[in-house]
């Protein structure tokens, strides 16, 4: 069992008396009363003591008490202020007057006729009076009339009385160590070899330590760390790249007819100047307006060179994932990007003028729908969604395009992001002759659903106190 | 996208099967389901399908989706003598002008929210706001043909949908509810469009707003539609999608003359489909017999026409087929996506980090080594926080947003430790030592480039600790570099250095000037470090 010093010390004085009072023992024990108490507790927890609360009520005089006990209660003093009678208006210039008056009456010490007050005998001490000088005699009424007099309060006192247990006997015959408990080990005493002879302080690990909080990796940031590395794992090339785009790439070369309301001011970020078009226009020109060379009929219309030059902030990272494209059009291609992105839309706890987006993409000669739901699957399967389903979608530069959706416990099928296959209006101007799997995913959406937030900003505009208490570890490698 | 509300009762009637089944299904023909109400259900279609912005065309789709009815719907059009002539004073107002008949209709009122739904979604998203293309349907039987769409001028007066007087022109475009929404679109033109019958009385002012005569009302059997447009494709695509609408409901279509040319035409498109090229797009092995069968699921007309060839006619209504590929995808949908196994193709490649990315976690391993938490704010910012709060003069090199959403993200970031002092701020009430830093993108000069800053708050922290930070920084990161007494005014006077790397200022490191540190309302000292990665790692 173990015993701290002090509980040790306590035991072996009860050792000696059997029974006492903190009072009495505290000066052999060298500690305030109210630590041997806590000793006493300490022990009482393990069988080795009980402690015993007594509480008394003693009743003390007041000031005011204090002082009629020396000159007498007011009604005294008035009364030996006259003789046998006294016109009320004489009496009353006397201080205890108001108060005196009455109390005579009540105690027919006097009585009143026609404007004078006459004594009506010897006025023998009152109860009040006589307990007044000895208050621990008080029957229970007149120490509430002398409490309800402002003469007399009540005070609580709680006397403790500790007891060695039979318990304690046996404990304390097998011998107890006295000796000094070290806290803090010093070099010395490591080196010396002192420490053989130390009894070094146990701690209580029932109290809690103070906070540490470690520098870390943002939450979000870790969740992006762990897809990428899931995309690095399934042997996909991490893009990176202006978030400042022309319109040519973010719009035009994906197909997105020019008077998409998407474009436009209203939901788009737009910059000042304008963007050079790469070499090879003229063929997104053509797609736009005609199909091009492709069994496509295009958009029709005019395509307008000048709308195509706009300088936005991207709106997705298929931007950059198309000018890859258009950079490396032989196959394999397998490549990634986690990037912000921009949309003008208000803050509210669910929209932001920017978040992140995952997009991968895959060339290559033989791939083909049933391999982007391949895709997407293992994606998923390996980000912990085990439920995954496909439905139907649109995105104007996929065809077949699909809207994957995972299984959430309490939310049903939840859709996570949007895939397709690039249409043949995007790939073949840019001499790319295989099919171009694509998939995109709302990375701060899946953040919501793995972090349980209710409000996307505590992204941004962390909570610091939520950044410490996020564990690191979420439960998967 | 719009959302499209279908009444159980009129679909049920039109699909010829339950609402359960019915809302099982309507996810797997392209749909979201916006809620499931008492008598109805709300769901929101594809841009690219208008031709399910109806319970009609949705019912269409469903029975052929769920095989009680396959192949094409035909759409027969008996011609009439109703005629249109067009004024050339339009041509460049909004020169383009559709129209047909449909007659013995009857229309209940479920009928006629219907209608009132998809023509509200086809003004949305293929008339773009109703600039591109305004419909007006009309009760027939209010007016005389033949008709005229011309350039009217804004005295001539009628009286407006919903008004019981009536208005001159510039009128309705100052005080009608449509008139204040839709007069921007033909505002400044000379005349006004406009279609009247031969007796003078007005049917329709496009694309704002309708004449009080031809209101349709569950009494009308006879209706006349027009469409308005700039786009001549976009205005004969509503006119399709409205008619054929109409006849699934259950009317009759009669062709017009629109100066001679007789619409609407509702025959279907011809296309020869590769079954091989098909499979090869989806990974499956359907025989031609097989895709021709889920295309009559999916309401095209469909026959196997050679061993590796499917003859497909493409309904009037579908103006998102423009390539093969999307007759692929309706493969695919019509089959089930949950039909087609998902499977990694052996597609071999290593994977790669983006160097800059690597370079990012590097520096978060060192900056957590230190004892510091990550943040990542918004890279939008405005004026304010960058410049003004850090007693800085705005970097010649920003990037300014044209038209910003708020007064918050007016521009792009230039710096990262204004951003920083930013959260600091939110976070006063937290728990001290507080440390964090960020690094990432900053735009400068057009150009996407990469900084870090760290900021260390708590009563003691000041220029030695920056110091000594930046310092540690630049020894694990391999750099030599050398302070520079800094005259940077976010900083005290005598407690900030530059940092200089190969000759050039990398960077900033010191103590919060307490100006700045009022600005962001911040009660405690901060030791702040700023560094240009492009500059530092430059070669």
């Amino acid at each position: 069992m173990q015993l701290t010093l002090n509980e040790k010390r306590l035991l072996l004085e009860l050792v000696k008396v059997g029974t006492t009072t903190p009072e009495e023992i505290m000066a052999t024990l060298d500690r305030p009363a109210e630590s041997v108490v806590q000793y006493g507790g300490l022990l009482s927890q393990k069988d080795l003591a009980t402690v015993e609360r007594n509480v008394t009520t003693t009743l003390s005089l007041t000031e005011e008490g204090s002082r009629y006990f020396c000159e007498g209660l007011p009604e005294r003093q008035l009364y030996q202020s006259f003789k046998d009678s006294s016109s009320i208006a004489d009496l009353n210039k006397h201080p205890h007057a108001k108060i005196g008056l009455g109390w005579m009456k009540r105690l027919g010490w006097v009585k009143i006729e026609s404007g004078n007050v006459i004594k009506t005998g010897d006025a023998a001490p009152s109860p009040l009076e006589v307990y007044l000088k000895s208050l621990d005699n008080a029957p229970a009424d007149i120490k509430k009339e002398l409490i309800k007099r402002g003469l007399a309060t009540e005070e609580e006192t709680v006397r403790y009385v500790i007891s060695i247990t039979e318990k304690g006997r046996k404990l304390a015959a097998t011998g107890i160590n006295l000796s000094e408990e070290t806290g803090t080990l010093t070099a010395d005493q490591i080196s010396s070899g002192a420490w053989k002879d130390m009894t070094l302080r146990r701690y209580d690990i029932n109290k809690h330590p103070r906070p540490v909080w470690p520098g870390k990796i943002h939450p979000y940031q870790r969740m992006i760390d762990e897809m990428r590395r899931i995309l690095l794992d399934m042997g996909f090339t991490e893009l990176h790249g202006s978030i400042i785009q022309g319109a040519f790439w973010n719009f035009d070369a994906l197909f997105q007819p020019q008077d998409h309301p998407a474009r436009e001011m209203q939901d788009t970020f737009h910059l000042a100047g304008k963007q050079d078009l790469p070499i090879g226009w003229e063929k997104v020109r053509d797609m736009h307006e005609s199909g091009g060379d492709t069994s496509s009929s295009g958009w029709g219309g005019k395509w307008d060179p000048e709308k195509a030059k706009a300088t936005v902030l991207r709106t997705h990272t298929t931007s950059l994932s198309i000018q890859h494209l258009a950079g490396h059009s032989k196959p394999p291609v397998k490549a990634f990007c986690i990037g912000r992105v921009y949309r003008r839309e208000a803050i509210d706890p669910t929209h932001l003028p920017e978040f992140e987006q995952l997009e991968g993409i895959v060339m290559d000669d033989n791939v083909t729908f049933r391999n982007l739901l391949g895709f997407l699957k293992e994606f998923y399967i390996r980000m912990g969604f085990e439920s995954v389903r496909f439905r139907p979608g649109y995105f104007p530069y996929t065809e077949p395009s699909v809207e994957p959706e995972v299984y959430i416990e309490e939310l049903g099928w939840v859709e996570l992001g949007g895939a397709g296959i690039f249409r043949e209006e995007v790939t073949t101007p840019w001499g790319i002759t295989c099919p171009v799997l694509a998939w995109g995913l709302g990375v701060s959406r899946v953040a919501m659903l793995r972090m349980g937030l209710t409000d996307l900003r505590q992204l941004y505009q962390s909570d610091i106190d939520w950044v410490r208490q996020m564990p690191t570890y979420g439960g998967r490698c | 996208m719009p959302v499209v509300s279908l009444p159980y009762k009129y679909l049920e009637r039109l699909c010829g099967t339950d609402r359960k089944t019915i809302i099982e299904h309507l996810p797997m023909i392209g749909s979201d389901i916006e809620r499931i109400l008492d008598e109805q259900v709300d769901v929101e279609f594809f841009p690219s399908r208008v031709d399910l912005y109806s319970t009609e065309g949705v019912a269409r789709a469903m029975r052929g989706f769920l095989g009680l009815e396959t192949g094409e719907e035909i759409y027969p059009v008996t011609p009439s003598s109703i005629s249109f002539s067009v004024d050339p004073n339009l041509i460049d107002i909004r020169p383009y002008i559709g129209s047909a008949v449909i007659r013995d209709i009857s229309l209940d009122n479920e009928a006629i929210i219907s209608l009132m739904g998809i023509q509200e979604a086809l003004h949305w998203v293929v008339g773009r706001g109703r600039a591109k293309v305004a419909i007006g349907v009309h009760d027939l039987d209010k007016v005389t043909p033949p008709f005229r769409y011309y350039g009217a001028l804004l005295t001539r007066t009628f009286v407006p949908l919903d008004y019981d007087r009536e208005m001159n022109l510039s009128e309705i475009m100052e005080e009608h509810p449509k008139g204040r929404d839709y007069s921007h679109i033909v505002k400044d033109k000379p005349v006004m469009p406009l279609i009247e019958d031969a007796n003078g009385n007005v049917l329709s002012f496009p694309p704002i707003i309708n004449g009080e005569l031809t209101r349709v009302t569950e009494a009308s059997k006879n209706l006349l539609l027009d469409v308005t447009g700039t786009d001549e494709r976009a205005v004969m695509t509503a006119l399709k999608v409205l008619c054929t609408t109409l006849i699934t409901a259950g009317g009759k279509c009669e062709s017009v003359s629109i100066n001679g040319v007789i619409m609407p035409d509702l025959s279907p498109e011809t296309r020869e489909v590769n079954v091989a090229s098909c499979n090869k797009l989806l990974g499956t092995s359907l025989s031609a017999e097989e895709m021709a069968d889920i295309l009559q699921k999916m309401r095209y007309g469909a026959e196997k026409s050679g061993d590796n060839t499917v003859s497909v006619r493409i309904p009037c209504y579908r103006a998102d087929i423009m390539h093969e590929w999307d007759v692929y995808e309706d493969v695919a949908i019509g089959a089930g996506f949950g039909s087609l196994n998902a499977e990694l193709p052996e597609t071999f490649a290593a994977g790669c980090e983006h160097p800059i990315m690597k370079r990012a976690s590097v520096l978060r391993d060192i900056c957590c080594g230190l004892g510091y938490l990550e943040v990542m704010p918004f890279t939008l910012s405005n004026e304010d926080v960058m410049y003004t709060r850090m007693q800085r003069e705005p970097d010649p090199r920003v990037l300014r947003v044209l038209h910003p959403i708020s007064e918050e993200q007016t521009l792009v970031r230039t710096d990262l430790l204004p951003l920083l002092l930013d959260l600091l701020r939110m976070n006063k009430r937290r728990e001290l030592p507080q440390r964090i830093f960020h690094t990432g993108d900053v735009v400068l000069d057009m150009q996407t480039c990469q900084k870090l800053a760290l900021a260390s708050t708590h009563p003691g922290a000041d220029f030695s600790e920056a110091y000594a930070t930046t310092d540690a920084l630049m020894r694990e990161l391999g750099l030599v570099y050398l302070p520079q007494e800094s005259t940077d005014p976010a900083f005290i006077p005598g407690r900030a250095a530059d940092i200089i790397v190969n000759g050039k200022k990398a960077g900033v490191f010191g103590e919060i000037h307490p100006g700045v540190l009022n600005r962001f309302d911040i009660d405690q000292p901060v030791a702040g470090i700023e560094l240009d990665l492009n500059i530092i790692f430059s070669p």
